[in-house]
């Protein structure tokens, strides 16, 4: 009796609510009785009571971002509720320009990836957590440590200006420009610190920002303060090698070859040969040891001010020898909100100090030099290296021709420093009186100084036209970029109208200054401070979001940007966007449905501009004097000679316009989601240094608004959680995209030659030409024997003329791949944890400018010295670099699959029993696991298709742990 | 708590409002100006009235810098600073081409195919030389532009500098015509732009017979406006340049027109005769480091600048000097150089060695060639070890001191000079332009005798095989010997061959195309105006 009446007796519930994967309370969940309005939400330990509570009710808890959860009371009334995170991500919220939305809201072409979804492994630098990950985005690294990248989205929409999309950090759009000692932009930014990011690639998306957005937009947001306490630490360790070699002779086998002369003609002095056997790539590569250390800690201080703070420590050894990375980040994040929320106060500060050594040399040299040598030889007055000299009366005089690639090296030290500090203060404020009101003030600042410093050894090689001893110089330079950002916001549904509007301003402005030292050893030698002109850019952005009935969204934008790299006539360019998008599923006929359970139709078109180029008063009319050793002598006094600068009054607005549709699905309750998208991308007035007839102005290449390029592509994205339940998970991401980018008009329709490469003097092997696409390949088609060899200078004659010249060339191919391809999967059972990530590129051609100019048996005779060549040589038996360098044979097919990383981990739950929460992840893992290519040079990854020996990449082996308290 | 965080919100707005005020808004700060310690704006430029003479030393340093920014900058882009150099750059078009100079290093762009006469228009050094000569005419364009009267009634000039800017102006247009002439003469053919074409308009061409009549013209349009021979500041033209320049095309006009003018030739070296030049007490004053205070003074017409101070470029006279310095003798330092110079980059080829052959030049102050233990053969062009050097240039001073810097010389390059002018009415005359033949005799005596030279020249020795060979014993390595040696037909064909010619090792025919260069081919490319030369 006793007992039933207690079952209907009201009382108070308490009850904590956390998240069952992160181990942490969760702030802000709804609960509520099914049913009835008797509800609240946890605070901020998670924690929530309601009164008035018997057993049998139901309680419902949502959170955004979770599964709802239902729980029915019984007889507990003090209950802990584990929620679970919702996988379809599609309310998750989503960060673009200056606002949120959610992926089921968005009308443009958004992607979202969070910290969960990041690619695992070695990850040194913020553009390494999405390689591979995302549609349309392609991120070809360096091998260097801590390098940075080339990041294009959907191919990027320029010839000249900058491919680079804008990257905002916090709201704060940073310079694309490095620093002097820094290895990239992104490289003092510990990915460690990153929550997300947002990718923007269409038009509607991404004209908010206007200017600079052309190319897409990558928004990055760090880790925000929360008010429970963590404390987190993450190390890992890594050891790398590099594989790859290019097949150069070997010492015997040179030694061989050689004294088997005469080789087709010429006679080499064999005396010069010597009797070592010295692999010389060997000698200047290393195997690299590089550790990682991440302490994060977040708790409330003052138990009103939600904070964040990060310190990492990273060291990151380069393959090439003396190459060496360090980097030490503090990250402070603090969230405090006042007035029941009405006022949001976000504050960051970033500070990273980045210490780089730069290996002096490459494998260029290592391929060159005569491996009949040793290394070093005591005594001689080189330091103890070995070089090729002759003693003459005077004394020893350097033999013109490669020196020691390990002496060049080990007898340089040029180290570089980087003190960053960036950051920003977020003000949002809901209007007390006016709650559907918030204006929004973004102040921001990133200011990077850097030095370098370049020291040659006393006993370094001299060569034969200068008297000066190495180098001792160095130099410092500074860059800072102010942002002031200013919005209001209003929401309010008008009926069924849902309508959100923006308006804002913002104003950037960018300064850089320096300092070149002169040489030291050089008593010629000037020193030089420079001053770059600033660049500010103005802008007016407004925005107009209209949702009817929760399926019809609109959303109208438009910018009107300013930029002082333009006169005023061209001064200030429009940006105008509207997308619309259809959520069919949640049409009457689709809202049922078993299959179908997300369908998304999205259309959007709008215009973004691009004004990047690397000189900031091309249109001003300016004069520059000489330093104090360029200076012509009238009547015996120097006259401080003045000349007039490079000018293009004209210069204006690269504009580009996209159109695109997309369809954002989800199959069988969202167990398949992903998306398609087509698109066309139209640039006018492509800003690119062209070549200017002689005479007409200053120089002779200039950059102008010359033509017109486009890009029409394909995107495909599928996520599924192939398993899920409590104990194992298994998530697959797949992406694919058709990029296909031709040049529609140039100026006068002339061609532009472009793609430099080594060998030979002044050679070009691309083109942009009309109707077809940028940085083309062009080359004289080769002719071969018989016997299917190609005969050396023997071209194919397309004019029939007689001649064989310039007219005789065709375009083929471009590095430029048609379809690129990434997949990432992970899988989970209980505490193991298995992941990798996949990435193909398909009709990308490279020309292997390693072959073309290196590999000819002219070359045995490296000046007045013996070098080494390519075995490849013994293919063709080519002799003369000049005959061959512009052949059609040299373009190879680079298509590669490529598997980034494959990672594996265990994860401990609460092995320190002292605590409440804890965990412990132990985990290891490969790097460049494996490269499935045809290409026949070192690595068919080479950003702008011309092979000439990039710094080579490593395979790494990982082990780490990632320790939660 | 309530206190504490309204006192933190008012600092906190008091803050924001700061910086917010720090950050106004200003479109005009859109209007940005260059903040450069070396760059000014335009107007800033012009408001100081010295800014003209600054301008036109602009102009005239083209011709020995490639750029303001050190030796290693240049205004051309895509290539080494070395490779469009002016001076350096004639002298290899017009001496390495020849029969009187090798280089060593061919791995240098471009000089492996100008010096086996088997250049493309793919060759860096013909890249360099158009786009560095049609430089300065952008530049004497731009000067003429900034000086019209109604600019500088704008700009309150004052009248006396108005009328120095008299004659800058005719500078700048004889720099300009003179640019012309050696487009005329090396490719044939010219962009040809004036300053009432507007910036980045396309220039049109003009081919050898408008370039002449553009070229004559102008000379003697300007005439009046320059200052009289030797009365100009040191490295200024004056009358006497503009009348060579006019000497010159009329000595070739056969060659650039198919008409003679060989009365008019002699007519204007008379004229510069008659300016008041003589020839240096010593031909080695001509070549040293102060040549532009020692005798040459007197002889020198027009010099292209070197110091080792203050003009820093890696011209003809830093290369000849550090570059005549022999691999064996390492003979550096008595040139002024450092001991070993380039390790032996210049040597001399046999046929030029040949002219200095017997007794009667032994004595020959032109002759500077050292033979020593070499091979007077060069079958390999790389074995700086063969092959006579010579000592004709050098960075030592009349008195015995040394240049200021040993690398960057200070030994002016002599464009123009006396001997030449000497050499030319002699020739002039030989072929039909009147004149006398003893004062031509006199002439080649004179210069002989100067060059301590007992062997003088009676009316009777003349002939023209005669002037081309003393042309060569006078003038060698003055960037003059292509154009002599096309103007008596022994460039191309084979009725001369020298070690090397058309890459053989003892001389091969030329096709006759190769009479002039070709257009480069990017030239070609952002000019659609521009035509190649036949043959190419």
């Amino acid at each position: 009796m006793l007992s039933s009446l207690s079952m209907f007796a009201q009382q108070t519930l308490t009850g904590i609510v956390r998240d069952l994967t992160a181990g942490e309370n969760l702030p802000g969940v709804n609960v509520v009785v099914k049913g009835t309005t008797n509800g609240t939400s946890t605070d901020f330990d998670g924690k929530f009571q309601l009164k008035n509570i018997k057993t049998g009710d139901v309680l419902v808890f949502s959170y955004l971002g979770y599964l709802n959860k239902e729980v029915t009371i019984d007889i507990n009334f003090n209950i802990t509720v584990n929620l679970t995170e919702d996988s379809q991500k599609l309310d998750e919220v989503v960060i673009i320009g200056y606002g949120t939305t959610t992926l089921k809201d968005a009308t443009g072409s958004v992607e979202a990836i969070t910290a969960k979804d990041f690619t695992k492994g070695n990850i040194v630098t913020p553009e390494n957590l999405l390689s591979g990950r995302v549609a349309g985005v392609n991120i070809t690294t360096s091998g260097a440590p801590g390098s940075g990248s080339q990041i294009t989205i959907r191919g990027g929409s320029s010839l000249g200006a900058s491919n680079a999309p804008l990257i905002v950090i916090d709201g704060l759009p940073i310079d694309n420009n490095g620093t002097a000692g820094s290895r990239g932009i992104l490289a003092n930014i510990n990915p460690n610190d990153i929550e997300s990011f947002s990718i923007l690639k269409d038009a509607s998306a991404t004209a908010i920002y206007g200017s600079r957005a052309s190319n897409g937009v990558i928004i990055i947001v760090t880790k925000k303060g929360k008010n429970e306490f963590t404390l987190d630490y993450d190390t890992q360790y890594s050891f790398g090698k590099v594989t790859d070699r290019v097949d150069v002779f070997s010492a015997d086998e040179y030694r061989a070859f050689v004294n088997s002369q005469p080789i087709s003609g010429t006679t080499l002095d064999t005396s010069l040969l010597g009797t070592a056997n010295t692999n010389w790539q060997d000698e200047i590569l290393q195997s690299t040891l590089s550790t990682q250390h991440n302490f994060t800690v977040k708790g409330s201080i003052l138990n009103k001010i939600p904070t964040r703070v990060s310190l990492g420590f990273s060291n990151q050894e380069g393959a090439i020898l003396t190459s060496q990375f360090n980097r030490v980040n503090f990250s402070l994040a603090m969230n405090p909100t006042f007035f029941k929320d009405h006022l949001k106060i976000g504050l960051n500060y970033n500070r990273a100090h980045e210490d780089s050594r730069f290996a002096a040399g490459g494998i260029g040299a290592a391929l060159r030099y005569d491996p009949t040598h040793p290394v070093r030889v005591p005594g001689t007055p080189y330091g103890g290296y070995y070089q090729h000299y002759t003693t003459t009366t005077d004394g020893f005089v350097l033999s013109n021709g490669t020196t020691n690639p390990v002496a060049s090296i080990l007898q340089s030290t040029n180290t570089g420093n980087v003190f960053r500090q960036y950051g920003n203060l977020n003000l949002d404020y809901k209007f007390h009186f006016l709650p559907e009101l918030k204006a929004v003030l973004n102040l921001g600042f990133d200011k990077t100084e850097g030095t370098y410093n370049n020291v040659s050894s006393l006993y370094g090689p001299r060569s034969w036209n200068t008297d000066v001893n190495g180098n001792d110089s160095s130099g410092s330079q500074n860059r800072e970029n102010k942002l002031l950002d200013g919005y209001l916001n209003y929401t309010k549904t008008f009926n069924d109208i849902k309508t959100d509007l923006t308006a804002g301003y913002s104003y950037q402005k960018f300064t850089n200054a320096g300092f070149n030292g002169r040489n030291l050893r050089d008593p010629n030698g000037i020193s030089d401070a420079y001053a770059a002109t600033d660049v500010v850019l103005i802008g007016y952005f407004g925005r107009a979001n209209f949702t009817f009935l929760e399926k019809y969204l609109l959303t109208l934008s438009y910018r009107r940007d300013g930029t002082s790299r333009f006169s005023e006539e061209n001064r200030w360019g429009n940006f105008p966007a509207a997308a619309f998008a259809w959520r069919i599923s949640d049409e009457d006929f689709l809202k049922d449905s078993k299959v179908i359970s997300e369908l998304k139709l999205r259309a959007s078109y709008g215009i973004t501009g691009q004004q990047d180029i690397p000189n900031n008063e091309i249109y001003l009319s300016t004069y520059r004097f000489g330093n104090t050793n360029s200076r012509y002598i009238f009547g015996g006094n120097p006259i401080q000679s003045t000349i007039p600068q490079a000018i293009n009054p004209d210069i204006k607005w690269e504009e580009t316009a996209t159109l695109e549709f997309g369809l954002d699905y989800g199959l069988f309750d969202n167990k398949f989601t992903g998306s398609i998208g087509v698109f066309q991308k139209n640039s006018t007035d492509l800003l690119f240094n062209a070549p200017v007839a002689d005479g007409s102005n200053f120089t002779n290449s200039i950059v102008q608004n010359i033509g017109e390029l486009e890009v029409k592509g394909l995107e495909f994205t599928l996520n599924t959680d192939i398993i899920k339940n409590d104990d194992t998970n298994w998530n697959l991401n797949f992406n694919a995209t058709y990029l296909d980018r031709k040049i529609k008009k140039l100026a006068l329709g002339q061609d532009v030659t472009t793609g430099g490469v080594a060998g030979g003097t002044g050679n070009t092997v691309q083109l942009f030409r009309e109707g077809f696409a940028p940085n083309s390949f062009y080359v004289y088609k080769q002719l071969y024997d018989t016997a299917g060899n190609p005969i050396e200078g023997a071209y194919l004659d397309r004019t029939g003329d007689g001649i064989i010249n310039g007219e005789d060339r065709y375009l083929k191919e471009s590095p430029g791949a048609d379809v690129t391809l990434g997949m990432q999967s992970s899988f989970s059972y209980k505490n193991f944890d298995i992941a990798f990530n996949l990435r193909a590129s398909i009709g990308n051609y490279n020309y292997n400018n390693v072959n073309s100019s290196q590999a000819q048996l002219s070359l045995l005779q490296d000046n007045a010295v013996l070098g080494n060549i390519p075995t490849s040589v013994l293919d063709t038996n080519f002799k003369v670099t000049s005959d061959v360098i512009l052949s059609d044979m040299y373009i190879e097919n680079a298509s590669f699959l490529k598997m980034d990383n494959i990672t594996l981990g265990y994860t401990f739950d609460r092995p320190f029993k002292a605590f409440t929460t804890n965990s412990v992840r132990l985990w290891a893992g490969v790097q460049n696991v494996f490269t499935l290519t045809n290409y026949s040079g070192l690595d068919p990854e080479v950003f702008n298709g011309i092979d000439n020996l990039i710094f080579p990449r490593s395979r790494t082996f990982l082990l780490g742990a990632n320790i939660k308290f | 708590m309530m206190m504490k965080t309204t006192f933190k919100i008012t600092k906190i707005c008091t803050l924001v409002l700061v910086m917010i005020l720090s950050f106004t808004s200003c479109t005009e700060d859109l209007d940005i100006t260059p903040l450069d310690d070396q760059t000014l704006l335009g107007e800033d430029f012009f408001k100081n009235e010295t800014a003209y003479k600054e301008l036109l030393g602009g102009v005239y340093a083209n011709l020995s810098l490639t750029g303001i920014d050190g030796p290693g900058s240049s205004t051309i882009q895509g290539l080494d600073a070395g490779t469009s150099q002016f001076g350096r750059v004639l002298m290899y078009l017009q001496t390495l081409s020849a029969d009187q100079m090798i280089w060593s290093y061919e791995n240098d762009p471009g000089t492996r195919e100008i010096q086996r006469n088997i250049w493309t228009a793919q060759n860096p050094l013909l890249t360099g030389m158009f786009g560095r000569t049609h430089n300065t005419i952008s530049y004497a364009n731009n000067f003429l532009r900034e000086t019209t009267d109604a600019k500088l009634e704008a700009r309150n000039v004052s009248s006396s500098t108005r009328t120095e800017i008299k004659t800058y102006r005719a500078e700048a247009r004889l720099l300009r015509a003179m640019s012309y002439y050696y487009m005329m003469d090396i490719f044939g053919k010219a962009a040809f732009i004036t300053e009432d074409d507007a910036i980045n308009s396309l220039p049109k061409q003009y081919d050898r017979a408008q370039l002449f009549t553009f070229v004559e013209s102008e000379l003697k349009e300007i005439d009046a406006d320059l200052k009289d021979p030797m009365q100009n500041e040191h490295a200024r033209a004056d009358k006497a340049v503009a009348w060579m320049i006019l000497a010159k095309i009329y000595l070739n006009a056969e060659v650039y027109t198919g008409n003679e003018r060989y009365t008019d030739c002699l007519t204007y070296t008379e004229k510069i005769i008659g300016g008041g030049f003589s020839l240096a007490s010593e031909y080695g004053h001509n070549f040293m480091a102060d040549n532009n205070t020692n005798s040459a003074t007197n002889e020198i017409i027009f010099p292209l600048i070197s110091d080792g101070i203050f003009t820093h470029n890696y011209g003809p006279t830093t290369v000849m000097i550090n570059g005549e310095v022999g691999s064996l003798e390492a003979n550096g330092a008595a040139l002024g150089v450092g001991a070993g110079g380039w390790g032996g980059a210049l040597r001399l080829r046999k046929q030029f060695v040949q002219l200095f052959d017997g007794a009667t030049f032994s004595t020959d102050a032109r002759n500077t060639i050292i033979s020593g233990s070499r091979n007077i053969e060069i079958t390999d062009i790389s074995d700086r070890d063969t092959g006579y050097i010579l000592t004709k240039w050098s960075n030592a001073t009349s008195t015995g001191g040394v240049g200021s810097n040993e690398t960057f010389v200070d030994t002016d390059f002599p464009l123009f000079r006396l001997a030449d002018v000497y050499l030319m009415y002699a020739e002039a005359h030989l072929r039909g332009g009147g004149g006398t033949a003893a004062i031509a005799a006199g002439y080649l005596s004179d210069l002989r005798t100067r060059a301590n030279n007992t062997n003088t020249i009676s009316s009777g020795d003349l002939s023209l095989n005669l002037i081309l060979d003393e042309r060569s014993r006078e003038l060698h390595w003055e960037a003059h010997r292509r154009q002599d040696l096309i103007r008596f037909g022994k460039f191309t064909g084979g009725s001369y061959n020298w070690a090397w010619k058309g890459n053989g090792s003892n001389g091969i025919s030329l096709p006759s195309h190769f009479d002039v260069y070709p257009i480069p081919s990017s030239s070609l490319a952002s000019n659609p105006n521009l035509t190649q030369n036949t043959g190419y």
